[in-house]
């Protein structure tokens, strides 16, 4: 009798010891009912959206988790409030961020690597660029979630009237300024993010833009690409949005014959009394397209609220959530397979921004990120302001943009 | 009759000169009253639209219902109340003392206090807001309310009025046995009631406009602020114009209602200061 118990018992260890890992970890993924909070930038519609998808998940998770929204006012306030809450150590469970606002604090990133390797579905599904951009911190930062791209609009009633297509490439757009110049003595092009056309410009000319040693095209495509752009602005077939604050008013009332900017921008285009073209971002050697919009970061410490919160991500960026998102706020769903769901075709067929992002998804690629990358940024707009002003010679220019990205990265 | 011409014209250009300032003063406000009833393709015609086509109401529902200006309202009016009777009692007492009594160190004391005005308040922001977690008090009104309850830059301004009464005032109280603080109560403050006034009227807009330091210490929408609810209509890719009009007409109507209550006051306390020069 005792001999049979000792037996039993040696051969129930024996089994425990073999079990496979993974059933192992199945087994342990309980998580205590909590509350996560994650801080965000959106508002009207938008938040509207977000807060019908968590209730959702509030309602239908399993674990008990109550996810608790907290909108933090708009992208720059967020990004103010996620500063000082680091410096505090007061970082809330989850929040919106763009990678250049977390050079100051990456060390309070939760690495999402395990998680992702554990318990995600299927990570390749995630937009390429979108990954690219996760990743940029040396391991998987965060996961996309409000995603958008760069994109041509215009006034496509007057291209139409002027026998001109949407252009495809640096030429085109030049032929087309100098058309809308000569019969409509009207600029063709603006850009509402100008740190973000210069980088696009020197990617679609397969030239790198800056890292942590500074300017890196100070070579002759970069020179290229400050041809054409100067071409544009010198030319007056682009203009500067001055006093305009967004270039959607610009193009609404018709003074302008396209821009480009973001792709959810398009609810800001009052198109009444024209028709609104939407094409991807002409090309030169290659095409590149700007990605933007933020990601969803998690700083939660204690096990359980990571847990919870992984569980949160995870919804947000499953198909059908990032599906329902795109179509009901005009954000880019953040996977492959959800582009090419049978739902969002269906809605892309009308929808001409959508149609054309998604015919640039394999051209998306991230900002470059560095530790000066915010203050590049920044400097570079600016600047991008003067050497239009100032009607610079390309040679000029770049020496202008080169010398700046330098000084702010502390480069000779 | 040539006098009583003479009069007339005088009046005419008085009261020309009058409205031509009211106008210039009016014109934003009309613009915003007006702005806040158009369509947004009217708010963004180019050349801009000065009537809109109808006058209609409907974007001040929509601004109000995207947000719970009612309780923002409250909010606001708690901290701006308590932080100004706060900033007031500070102010008066400091620069009651420095303009007055004799104290070791005071000049020393006085200038580390400007010193202070030097330090930009943007730099302040992140280690106040250090201290207001170590406090525990992240979305309470205290932490928007003592950390600013006293103004260097009034105490400066209040002390040179309070420096400018004569000493025979001060002396003959105190002769009569006048206490100091009754001095203070009976004498400095109804004699500086226009700068007193002033301190106040800066001190409530400055209150009523604060967007910053509100919003890093709050978390709950219950504890947010009449500012706050103008961001609603702003995001990366454009903004909502009509209706932060219709929200900013919404955001200024209690401050005009508190304008006209007091009215008396506040003029009554800017003659006074003008006269006392």
């Amino acid at each position: 009798m005792s001999f049979r118990k000792t037996g039993a018992a040696i051969l129930a260890l024996v089994m425990a010891a073999s079990l496979p890992v993974a059933a192992f970890a199945e087994e342990e993924k309980t998580i205590e009912p909590t509350e996560v909070t994650f801080w965000h930038g959106m508002s009207n519609t938008q938040e509207q959206v977000l807060t019908e998808l968590t209730d959702r998940f509030n309602e239908e998770n399993e674990y008990g988790i109550t996810v608790k929204l907290v909108n933090q006012g708009n992208y720059g306030d967020l990004s103010t409030k996620l500063t000082a809450s680091a410096v505090a150590d007061e970082l809330p469970d989850l929040a919106q961020a763009y990678n250049n606002w977390l050079t100051a604090y990456t060390d309070k990133i939760v690495p999402l690597d395990e998680f992702v390797e554990n318990d995600f579905d299927d990570y390749e599904d995630l937009v390429e660029g979108y990954r690219a951009e996760c990743e940029q911190l040396g391991f998987i930062g965060a996961l996309p979630f409000n995603k958008s791209t760069y994109v041509y609009f215009y006034n496509k009633t007057m291209f139409d009237e002027l026998g001109l297509e949407a252009p495809k490439t640096w030429e085109d757009m030049l032929a087309v300024g100098e058309k809308f110049m000569e019969e409509k003595e009207m600029p063709a092009f603006g850009v509402d993010d100008l740190a973000g056309f210069l980088e696009a410009s020197l990617a679609q000319n397969e030239c790198e833009y800056a890292s942590d040693e500074g300017a890196l095209f100070d070579n002759e495509a970069g020179l290229e690409t400050l041809e054409y752009i100067m071409g544009l602005y010198n030319n007056g077939y682009a203009r500067l949005i001055g006093e305009d604050d967004y270039f959607s008013s610009v193009i609404s009332t018709q003074r302008i014959g396209g821009y480009i900017g973001s792709s959810t921008g398009v609810s800001y285009i009052t198109a009444d009394d024209f028709e609104l073209g939407v094409a991807p971002l002409p090309t030169n050697k290659k095409a590149a397209a700007n990605q933007a919009g933020t990601n969803i970061v998690m700083f939660a410490q204690d096990e359980n609220q990571q847990a919870a919160t992984w569980e949160y991500m995870k919804y947000l960026t499953s198909t059908e959530a990032t599906t329902e998102w795109a179509m009901k706020t005009g954000y880019l769903p953040v996977r492959v397979s959800a582009f090419e769901s049978d739902e969002y075709q269906s809605f892309m067929a009308d929808d001409i921004t959508a149609t054309a992002a998604y015919s640039q998804v394999d051209a998306f690629f991230p900002a470059a990120m560095f530790e000066a990358s915010n203050a590049v940024r920044t400097s570079v707009n600016t600047m991008f302001e003067e050497v239009v002003l100032d009607e610079l010679e390309p040679e000029d220019a770049l020496a202008e943009f080169v010398q700046i990205i330098n000084e702010e990265c502390d480069v000779e | 009759m040539n006098r009583k011409a003479g009069n007339v014209i005088a009046n005419i250009l008085k009261y020309g000169v009058l409205i031509i300032g009211a106008l210039f003063t009016l014109m934003p406000f009309l613009w915003m009253i007006l702005s806040a009833m158009k369509t947004n393709a009217e708010i963004r015609a180019i050349p801009p639209v000065f009537f809109p086509s109808k006058f209609s109401l409907e974007n001040f529902t929509t601004a109000w219902k995207a947000a719970p200006f009612g309780r923002y309202l409250v909010n606001t009016l708690i901290v701006t109340v308590f932080n100004t009777i706060g900033v007031l009692i500070t102010t008066i007492l400091a620069a009651f003392a420095f303009a007055r009594l004799n104290f070791p160190g005071k000049k020393v004391l006085l200038t580390l206090l400007l010193a202070t005005m030097m330090i930009p308040s943007e730099m302040l922001l992140i280690t106040n807001f250090i201290t207001m977690t170590k406090l525990k008090w992240i979305d309470t009104y205290q932490a928007m309310i003592v950390p600013w309850l006293a103004s260097v830059f009034y105490i400066y301004l209040l002390t040179q009025f309070f420096a400018q009464i004569p000493d025979a005032l001060y002396l003959a109280a105190k002769v009569d046995k006048c206490r100091d603080f009754k001095y203070l109560i009976k004498i400095m403050i109804p004699i500086n009631k226009g700068p007193i006034t002033t301190i106040t009227i800066l001190n409530v807009i400055s209150n009523w406009n604060s967007f910053v330091w509100p919003l890093l210490v709050t978390n709950s929408r219950e504890m947010r602020v009449l500012s706050y609810g103008l961001v609603q209509f702003q995001t990366e890719e454009g903004s909502a114009y009509e209706l932060i009009m219709a929200a900013s007409c919404i955001l200024v109507i209690p401050i005009m209602i508190m304008y006209l209550f007091l009215r008396k006051y506040i003029i009554e306390g800017v003659t006074q200061s003008g006269i006392k020069g």
